[in-house]
């Protein structure tokens, strides 16, 4: 697959991460739902495996932390921008390092009993992951210092915080898998304006959205 | 032939399993629950933290905020050259977060016992706050 392509792909998950993180996130947020295990148990999930089997590209995963993290920084609702941006582009990093050793067709994953297990594994690390570096970081890139004594006094907390996106990822993953039996063709015209015809959709909604509401 | 992923990937599962599960049992164990919050030592409800400090309105990003200054309330709480120490602030499921008096003396308390920061991080705004250790 071209470089072109697979930058493209990458533009499109990573915005449709972001934009799932800042509007979905938010409105589940809202109503006192857990958002964060529902966005790294669901959204992040999805949009990280089908990106995988489809592009079988190693690198794509980062890329699209760090797209969709950026995003996030635009979130227009209340709550922690830069600790939200910062752990999705680690969630990002953190999966193409649990997946490295996975083969891009997946057939260490062919019974739903090791595609369970692997959501259960994966969601579990990225959330947790995602959760610690954001609290090492967040204080840094604040200029205000990280105290390793508040990341210790915390660790129960953040690896109790893991078992509602693992279960999810549970189930989830298996899900997900069934989509590679689904034929996802697209003919190359119509490639790069669906691409980046959605990115830009996602990106001017959560844009839009930070000057209206967040500005 | 079951290979040695199938094998380990299920194993892992288990155990990061079991660990979400044990700490989430020791978070529910350890929680502490308790109306009074300690300043320097002493304990002191909200209603006398609030009787002993003027309220402050401050600017942050997710509009204003009210509530009494950190900086009056570490004074009132004995606190000697209050710049010369770090803060430890504390909240009952364990958070904490460590602020220098230059970003505390910017800060409140509010009646819902949280405190906001108006130029930080809201990793910072800390909740159902328990104890504001002076280090």
């Amino acid at each position: 697959m071209n470089k072109m392509k697979i930058f493209a792909g990458i533009l499109l998950f990573g915005s449709l991460w972001g934009f799932s993180e800042s509007i979905i996130g938010s409105a589940l947020s809202d109503i006192g739902l857990p958002a964060g295990a529902i966005m790294t148990g669901f959204f992040a999930l999805t949009f990280l495996v089908i990106s995988r089997m489809f592009y079988k590209q190693p690198g794509m995963q980062l890329g699209m932390g760090v797209i969709a993290g950026a995003l996030r920084l635009f979130n227009p609702f209340a709550g922690c921008h830069l600790c939200s941006a910062l752990a999705i582009m680690a969630e990002g990093a953190i999966f193409e390092i649990i997946w490295y050793k996975i083969s891009f067709d997946l057939i260490e994953l062919k019974t739903v009993t090791t595609q369970a297990s692997m959501g259960i594994l994966t969601s579990y690390i990225v959330y947790v992951g995602g959760y610690i570096v954001t609290q090492i970081l967040t204080p840094i890139i604040s200029g205000l210092g990280f105290y390793f004594e508040n990341l210790i006094a915390l660790m129960p907390n953040i690896l109790s915080s893991g078992l509602l996106p693992a279960l999810i990822g549970g189930v989830v993953l298996p899900a997900t898998i069934l989509v590679k039996k689904v034929d996802f063709t697209v003919k190359d015209r119509l490639y790069y304006p669906t691409t980046i015809g959605i990115s830009v959709l996602c990106w001017c909604i959560v844009v839009g959205s930070w000057f209206l509401i967040g500005a | 032939m079951i290979s040695g992923k199938e094998k380990t990937i299920p194993i892992l599962a288990i155990t990061v399993l079991l660990l979400g599960v044990f700490s989430a049992l020791y978070v529910n164990a350890t929680q502490v629950n308790k109306d009074t919050i300690a300043i320097n030592g002493n304990e002191y409800t909200i209603d006398q933290l609030f009787s002993m400090c003027n309220k402050r309105i401050i600017e942050t990003d997710e509009g204003e905020k009210t509530g009494i200054a950190l900086d009056e309330l570490m004074l009132k709480a004995g606190v000697g050259c209050p710049a010369c120490h770090n803060y430890i602030i504390k909240a009952e499921d364990k958070y904490q977060q460590t602020v220098s008096w230059d970003i505390l003396k910017t800060g409140i308390l509010t009646d819902y016992s949280r405190v906001f920061f108006p130029d930080t991080a809201h990793t910072f705004w800390v909740r159902n706050v328990i104890e504001i250790e002076v280090k």
